[in-house]
């Protein structure tokens, strides 16, 4: 089975193949020679062809985060089942916008409404956390389906504050929540 | 007062949290001084409650009911007999009714005197006080302006870029920066808002934004007698929204002329406030000149770096002065210090990021000091400041010391949340911050992307992780294959994996 990674823009996909203790990763056409020990609390020594990493891999939502000689990444990860799932299902609700709130704060200001039409980089809302004040701004053209929050209202990390419709969608939802 | 062993202190109650109260407790052990703590709900099993001698329940976990309530920290220091309070930095360091309070109730404070603390902080008397002491200022207002007509009209006169800040300010917090008329009012009122909610004083006022500023500040310890020592100064210039993260000691763009003066107009100006204990004077360096920018009116977060050059401990400095002993005179510096900041913060948003921590390693080795409050099992609440950590290294010269901060950050390791480490690396192995000439914008302009080495590492580590996990493992065909111990011990491995993978991997 094939496993696809991705960081940013950079993809790569991955078989492997056990030979007792050893993995031999083939990617890109490359072959290497993995030898891997767990140190335990999800720390790996893994030797790449003789060379050494330490490495913690770290699972958060569904996404691994591997933290190694001081850098942390994120990776996304999947094998060849799941994105074949993934594939039918990001094709239903293109073009949707999601603000959610980065981390937990009170909303201080709330500057739109359902039906209102905004433009990229347009500040929605203003999320006061640690006692900085962020504006958080629409990433393209929409028109403002839902809306989650109040002013004044404290909410917690990874909450949805607003939705937004892509602009050419002619009729946005009716009675979404206030 | 004639034997430098004698305590000078019996107990001393620290009016803080988090590295900087363990930061002190550890020179008051050394001194002899006996150390209270005090704690909030959510910190009943912080580090610097688990070393005290003592400690005392203050209050609910939000600062407004706990670390910001002088009338509970002075409760607990009669409750405790405490002598002296050492207020840390943030909290109630700078707050003249608090450092009052404390003298009211016969207990002494490891700080300046309430009138120098009001005078410092407020900018706009500060600025006052510094025009007065022939310290050079940045061009702007003296006072707020609330007219909008009158603050464009000013603007324009100063000229574009400008920068608004809270008369009442710290920390970077309440400053913003304009670089058209169109924005100015809009960032005026985002300024006023941001003032009022961190410091109760919606003021603010207006300054000209100089170009490639560098932040350098001067350290300076004061004495009762009127005697002030200057330990040169810091370099502060790598920074995210307005809030350090990597700080020098020295500045490589201080020449030992420029150093001179600005220790001088340092110390002019804490006598011109009959300044006791530990300040920092702040100034804004731009292409050989320098200007005031604020006075902060307590131990900074970045005092280490000033300590590892000059072997010098403010904190017992801050001891001595305040039992009336002489300042000490500053020692010849030493090579160079540099401190990154540790903050639970995204690397790319800077936004916090909270979790407890689950694993966390120290770096060691030559040249290392690590001022941290992390435990494993440490929960990153959303009440405190992200800060959890200062890495300091110190070698003979700038270069070793970049090439030692490396290595250290590279040792570091803490499972839980994220941390600024990876932006401080990028920093430290930017061309820009090696050749010395940055300035604040630094970190904007630096390659923040990881190696691309580390990157595929990560990613074959992901994907040999998804593996392990999900891969069927059939005995029958590993057993037909080498056979023996080799397959065994794989399968220990990957069912040793696989019982971690619940949680971790």
């Amino acid at each position: 089975m094939k496993y696809f990674t991705k960081v940013g823009e950079t993809e790569r996909e991955f078989v492997f193949a056990r030979h007792g203790n050893r993995i031999d990763a083939t990617s890109d056409g490359r072959s290497f020679a993995i030898d891997l020990a767990s140190v335990g609390d999800g720390t790996f020594s893994i030797l790449v062809d003789g060379r050494c990493y330490d490495c913690v891999i770290d699972r958060q939502e569904g996404r691994s985060i591997v933290l190694v000689k001081g850098e942390r990444i994120v990776v996304d990860v999947e094998d060849e089942r799941e994105r074949a799932a993934h594939a039918v299902a990001s094709a239903k609700g293109g073009g949707k916008q999601i603000l959610e709130a980065a981390m937990p704060g009170v909303v201080v200001d709330l500057r739109v409404a359902v039906g209102d039409v905004v433009e990229e980089g347009q500040v929605l809302v203003i999320l006061e956390a640690m006692k900085m004040q962020n504006p958080l701004a629409a990433e393209g053209p929409g028109v403002v389906s839902k809306v989650l929050c109040q002013k004044g209202q404290a909410v917690a990390g990874g909450s949805v504050l607003v939705e937004i419709d892509p602009p050419e969608s002619e009729s946005p939802e009716v009675g979404a929540a206030q | 007062m004639t034997d430098r062993n004698e305590p000078p202190f019996k107990r001393v109650l620290i009016a803080n949290r988090g590295e900087i109260a363990l930061r002190v407790m550890r020179t008051a052990r050394e001194m002899g001084i006996e150390t209270v703590a005090v704690y909030s709900d959510a910190d009943r099993s912080a580090l610097h409650v688990r070393r005290a001698d003592r400690a005392v329940h203050i209050g609910g976990s939000a600062p407004s009911e706990s670390y910001l309530r002088a009338d509970k920290i002075l409760e607990a220091c009669k409750q405790s007999g405490a002598d002296c309070v050492h207020p840390g930095y943030g909290f109630l360091s700078e707050n003249a009714g608090f450092s009052e309070a404390c003298a009211a109730a016969g207990i002494t404070f490891l700080g300046p005197s309430a009138e120098a603390i009001r005078l410092m902080g407020d900018k706009v008397a500060a600025r006052r006080v510094a025009a007065e002491a022939d310290v050079p200022l940045v061009p702007g207002l003296k006072d707020d302006v609330k007219d909008d007509a009158v603050l464009l009209q000013k603007a324009e006169e100063i000229g574009y870029p400008v920068m608004l800040k809270a008369a009442a300010g710290g920390g970077g917090k309440g400053i913003r920066i304009v670089h058209e008329p169109k924005n100015l009012l809009q960032a005026a009122e985002l300024a006023r808002n941001e003032a009022r909610s961190s410091f109760g004083d919606d003021r603010v006022y207006l300054e000209k934004f100089v170009t490639k500023p560098r932040h350098v500040e001067v350290q300076i310890v004061a004495d009762q007698h009127g005697k002030v020592t200057a330990f040169g100064e810091r370099e502060c210039s790598v920074q995210r929204r307005h809030q350090k993260l990597v700080e020098e000691s020295p500045c490589v763009a201080v020449t030992p002329d420029l150093r001179a003066r600005m220790e001088d107009a340092a110390c002019r100006l804490a006598r011109a406030v009959n300044y006791v204990g530990a300040g920092t004077v702040e100034f804004l360096y731009s292409e050989g000149e320098f200007y005031f920018l604020e006075m902060n009116t307590r131990l900074q977060v970045e005092h280490p770096i000033t300590e590892e050059r000059f072997g010098v401990d403010l904190v017992r400095e801050m001891f001595r002065v305040a039992a009336g002993h002489p300042v000490c005179d500053a020692p010849e510096p030493r090579g160079h210090s540099i401190e990154v900041r540790i903050n639970a913060e995204d690397p790319d948003t800077y936004f916090p990021s909270l979790g407890t921590i689950r694993r966390m390693n120290s770096p060691g080795g030559p040249g290392v000091r690590m001022d941290s409050c992390l435990f494993r099992g440490m929960e990153v609440t959303p009440y405190y400041d992200s800060m959890l950590a200062k890495l300091v290294v110190h070698a003979d010269d700038r270069s070793t010391a970049i090439q030692r901060m490396i290595r250290a950050l590279q040792e570091m390791r803490v499972v839980g949340v994220a941390t600024s480490i990876p932006v401080a690396l990028r920093t430290l192995h930017s061309e820009l911050f090696r050749s010395g000439d940055y300035d604040t914008s630094i970190l904007e302009k630096i390659d923040r992307s990881p190696p691309g080495e580390l990157v595929d590492v990560a990613m074959l580590a992901a994907a040999l992780g998804k593996y392990l996990r999900t891969e069927e493992v059939d005995a029958s065909s590993g057993a037909a294959g080498a056979g023996q111990g080799a397959n065994v011990s794989m399968w220990k491995l990957v069912d040793r994996v696989e019982r971690l993978g619940r949680r971790i991997l």
